[in-house]
C-alpha cells in the first residue's frame, strides 16, 4: 500500500477583493508528517489553513484533507481533523473546563472526564479549570484552543501559530509533544512565522510569500547543503519581493 | 483628555464600526428610511382619526421614544461588553480609561453626550423630517413638526437618562436599585389608586407637545438633567478585580434540557445570559422597565380609545418585545467561536431556537401576572394567542433578516426596513382588530405559517453566509 495523502491542495487560490491572499498553490501532506508552512506576516498562511478546514471557500482550485473535499464536506473535515484558529477565541463565558466538555459533546466523544484531566495535566493548567475563558490569560487560552484539538486524538491537526504566548517552558512540552504525535502516526500542519520552530521540529516545510508557494520540500535537504533555514527564507522571501 | 475630543473619537468609532459592517451607504441611509416611514405613518392618520385620535398617536409616538431611549440606554451599557468581545477592548473609546489617563466619568459623560446627538440625529430628526413632509397633505400646521421633534428628543433623553441613572445605581449596589424600584412602584401604584396618574406626570415632554409652555418644559429637562447628572457623578466600572470561579454547570444544566435535544448549547446559552455583565440586572433594564413602560402607557391610552383590551394590546406587544431576548442569546456568539468545530449554522440556530422558547416563559409569566391582576382574564386566552404568534412571528422575521448577529444587522438600513415592514402591518392590523373585538386577536393565529416558514428559510439562507470581517 502506497502513502496515505492527508492534505492535497490542488492550485488553491483565495481572492479578497483585489487582493489575492492565497495564489494557486499546490502541495501534498502524507501521513505521518510534520508540515510546517512559513511565510511573513500577511503572505496568506492563516487563509490557506481556513481553506483547508472548510472554514472558507476557496475562490478556485480545491482541496482534499482525509480524503474529503473541504469545501463541499466542511462538516466532514472538520469533525475528522483537529483546528487551532488564530484567534483564540473560546466562548467567553464558559469555563475551560465546561468548555473542553462543550467541544467534546457536540464531538460526541466519551470518556470526557479522562480526556479533559490528561490535557489539563500534560500543559499543566488544572488549577484553571473552573475560571471563565475570558479571565484567562492568552496563553492559558492557547493551552486550552490546544486541549480542544487534540481532545479527540485527531490524525491531522492543523494548527495556526502553536506557539504563539506560550512560556519557554511550554513551548518546550508542546514541541515534544508534537513530534511524539507524529512518531505515533498522526500528522501536524502548522504556520509560523518563527524559524526556529520550523527548523526544530518539521520534516517537511513550505515558503508562501505574497500568496505564492515559493517553495516546498524536506527540511534535511535545505540544512544538509549546509545553509541555515533563515539565510534560505530570506534569499527566498526577498528574491521574490525584488522580482 | 478633554470631553469634546472624547466625544469626537467616540463618534468617529461609533461610525466607523457600523459602517465598515455594512459599507457606509447602508448605514447613511437608516436615517432616510425612518423618515420615509414616518411620511407615510403619517399620510396615513386621516384614514384611522376616528378610531384613533391624533391625540392618542402622539402619545404612541412619545411613548415610543421613551422606549427607545431606554433601549438605546441599556444596550450601550450593556452591550458594551459585547461590541468589545467583537471589535477588541482596547480598540475602543470606552476603554479608554484602562490604558490611557482619562476618567471614567469622563468617558462616560462623552458616552451620554455621543448617544444623545448621534441617535438624535439618526432616529429622532428623520422622524420628525419624514411627518413634516406629511403636514401639508393632512392639513396640519408644519411648525409642528419643529414641535414634534423637541418633545420626541425629550422622550428619548428621559429614557437614556433614566436608565442610565438606573445603572449606576445598580453598579454602586444591587439593593440601592431594588429598593428605589420598589419605591418607585410603590408611588406609582398610589398616584395610580389616587387617580393622579396624568399624562403629563408620566410623559411630560408629551405635555409639552400638547401645550408647549415654560413649565412641562422645565420638568422634562429637570427629569432629565437631574438623573444624567447624578449617573455621571456617581459612575463605577468595575474592573473585574478578582477571577470567579465556577464548578462545571453545563453537564447538570445540559442534563434538564436533555430532552429538547442540542441540551448542550442551550446550557451554554443558560450559562452566557446568567454569567454575563449586569446578569439578572440587563433583563430588568431591557425587559421589564420597557414592559412597565408599555403597560403604564396603556392605562393612559384607555382613556382616548374606549373600546380598547389593554391586554390584548400589551400581548401583542410583549411578543415584539420579547422577540428581543433573542438578540441576548445571539449576543455572546459569534461563528467565529464555531468555525473550526463540526458544527453548521443551522444546528446553531436552532439550539437558539429552542432557547429562546425556554425563555419565553418569562413574557409568559408577565403575561399571566397582568392578567391576574388587571382583571383581564376573560381575554386572556386571546391575548395568549396573540402574544405567542406575535413572538414566533417577530422571531422568525429576526431569524430570516439577520441569522446569528440581530445586534448589529438591524443597524442595516434595508434590513431595518424590511424589518419594519414586515411587522409594523401585521402588528396594527392585529391592535385594530382587536380593538372592534377582543376575540379578532385570535386572527393572530395566521402568522404561525409565515413564521414557520421564514424560519425555514432563515435556516438555510444563513447556513450559505459569511459573514464578513468575523
Ligand atoms: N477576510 C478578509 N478580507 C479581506 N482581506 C483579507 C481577509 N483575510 C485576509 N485578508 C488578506 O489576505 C492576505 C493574507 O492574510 P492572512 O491572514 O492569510 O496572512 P497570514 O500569513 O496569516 O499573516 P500573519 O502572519 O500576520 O498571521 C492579507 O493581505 C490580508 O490582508
Ligand atoms: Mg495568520
Amino acid at each position: 500500500m502506497g502513502v496515505r495523502q492527508m492534505i492535497e491542495a490542488d492550485s488553491l487560490t483565495k481572492e479578497y477583493g483585489n487582493v489575492t491572499a492565497v495564489n494557486r498553490v499546490s502541495f501534498t501532506v502524507t501521513e505521518g508528517e510534520l508540515f510546517g508552512l512559513l511565510g511573513p506576516n500577511g503572505s496568506g498562511k492563516t487563509t490557506m489553513i481556513r481553506m483547508l478546514t472548510g472554514q472558507i471557500p476557496p475562490t478556485s482550485g480545491s482541496a482534499r484533507v482525509m480524503g474529503l473535499d473541504a469545501a463541499k464536506d466542511p462538516i466532514g473535515v472538520r469533525g475528522l481533523v483537529g483546528i487551532i484558529p488564530e484567534q483564540e477565541t473560546p466562548p467567553s463565558f464558559l469555563t475551560a473546563e465546561e468548555y473542553l466538555r462543550f467541544v467534546a459533546r457536540i464531538r460526541s466523544l466519551d470518556d470526557v472526564d479522562e480526556r479533559c484531566d490528561r490535557w489539563f495535566d500534560l500543559l499543566e493548567f488544572g488549577d484553571k479549570r473552573n475560571v471563565l475563558c475570558k479571565d484567562l490569560s492568552r496563553g492559558t487560552r492557547q493551552k486550552l484552543m490546544f486541549s480542544q484539538a487534540f481532545l479527540h486524538e485527531p490524525e491531522l491537526a492543523l494548527i495556526d501559530e502553536p506557539l504563539i504566548n506560550l512560556d519557554p517552558i511550554m513551548q518546550r512540552t508542546v514541541k515534544d509533544f508534537l513530534r511524539e504525535y507524529v512518531q505515533g502516526g498522526g500528522t501536524v500542519f502548522f504556520s509560523t512565522h518563527i524559524l526556529e520552530i520550523a527548523e526544530e521540529i518539521c520534516d517537511r516545510i513550505g515558503v508562501i510569500h505574497n500568496g505564492r508557494l515559493l517553495h516546498a520540500g524536506q527540511l534535511e535537504d535545505l540544512i544538509g547543503s549546509g545553509r541555515h533555514l533563515e539565510s534560505f527564507f530570506l534569499d527566498l522571501v526577498r528574491g521574490d519581493a525584488g522580482a | 483628555m478633554p470631553v469634546p475630543d472624547l466625544f469626537c473619537a467616540m463618534m468617529k468609532e461609533e461610525w466607523r464600526m457600523h459602517s465598515t459592517i455594512f459599507g457606509s451607504l447602508g448605514f447613511a441611509l437608516f436615517p432616510a428610511v425612518i423618515a420615509v416611514f414616518a411620511l407615510l405613518g403619517s399620510l396615513t392618520l386621516p384614514l384611522f382619526a376616528d378610531v384613533l385620535p391624533y391625540d392618542a398617536v402622539a402619545l404612541f409616538a412619545h411613548a415610543l421614544f421613551l422606549l427607545m431611549g431606554v433601549m438605546v440606554g441599556s444596550f450601550g451599557l450593556m452591550g458594551r461588553e459585547f461590541m468589545n468581545r467583537r471589535f477588541g477592548q482596547a480598540s475602543l473609546v470606552a476603554y479608554a480609561s484602562r490604558s490611557l489617563p482619562v476618567s471614567e466619568r469622563r468617558i462616560f459623560a462623552a458616552f451620554l453626550v455621543k448617544d444623545t446627538v448621534y441617535y438624535i440625529l439618526l432616529y429622532v430628526l428623520p422622524f420628525a423630517a419624514g411627518f413634516a413632509a406629511a403636514t401639508p397633505f393632512i392639513g396640519l400646521d408644519p411648525g409642528l413638526a419643529v414641535l414634534a421633534f423637541v418633545s420626541l428628543a425629550l422622550a428619548f433623553l428621559l429614557g437614556l437618562s433614566a436608565v442610565c441613572f438606573l445603572s449606576t445605581l445598580y453598579a454602586r449596589s444591587v439593593a440601592l436599585l431594588a429598593g428605589t424600584a420598589a419605591g418607585l412602584a410603590v408611588l406609582a401604584l398610589a398616584a395610580f389608586r389616587l387617580g393622579a396618574i396624568t399624562v403629563s406626570a408620566v410623559l411630560p415632554p408629551y405635555a409639552f407637545f400638547l401645550d408647549p409652555a415654560v413649565e412641562p418644559l422645565a420638568i422634562s429637562l429637570l427629569l432629565i438633567l437631574v438623573p444624567a447628572a447624578a449617573s455621571v457623578l456617581f459612575v463605577t466600572v468595575d474592573y473585574p478585580d478578582r477571577t470567579k470561579r465556577f464548578k462545571n454547570s453545563l453537564d447538570p444544566l445540559a442534563e434538564r434540557v436533555r430532552t429538547l435535544g442540542s441540551a448542550h448549547f442551550i446550557a451554554k446559552d443558560a450559562l452566557d445570559l446568567l454569567r454575563s455583565e449586569g446578569g439578572a440586572g440587563k433583563v430588568i433594564f431591557s425587559f421589564l422597565f420597557p414592559l412597565g413602560l408599555v403597560w403604564v402607557c396603556l392605562r393612559v391610552l384607555i382613556r382616548f380609545i374606549p373600546g380598547i383590551d389593554p391586554l390584548v394590546v400589551f400581548s401583542a406587544l410583549l411578543g415584539v418585545i420579547s422577540a428581543t431576548i433573542y438578540n441576548w442569546l445571539t449576543e455572546f456568539d459569534s461563528f467565529t467561536s464555531y468555525a473550526f468545530l463540526p458544527v453548521e449554522v443551522s444546528e446553531v440556530i436552532d439550539a437558539k431556537l429552542k432557547s429562546y422558547a425556554l425563555a419565553n416563559l418569562l413574557p409568559l409569566g408577565v403575561l399571566v401576572l397582568a392578567a391576574a391582576t388587571s382583571g383581564g382574564a376573560g381575554t386572556f386566552i386571546p391575548a395568549l394567542a396573540a402574544f405567542a404568534s406575535v413572538s414566533a412571528y417577530t422571531l422568525a422575521v429576526t431569524v430570516y433578516l439577520t441569522g446569528l448577529h440581530p445586534n448589529v444587522m438591524l443597524y442595516h438600513a434595508w434590513v431595518f426596513l424590511r424589518y419594519l415592514l414586515a411587522i409594523s402591518p401585521a402588528l396594527l392590523l392585529l391592535i385594530f382588530a382587536s380593538i372592534l373585538d377582543p376575540l379578532y386577536a385570535f386572527g393572530s393565529l395566521l402568522l404561525i405559517l409565515p413564521a414557520a416558514l421564514l424560519l425555514s428559510r432563515g435556516r438555510t439562507r444563513w447556513q450559505a453566509w459569511e459573514m464578513p470581517g468575523y
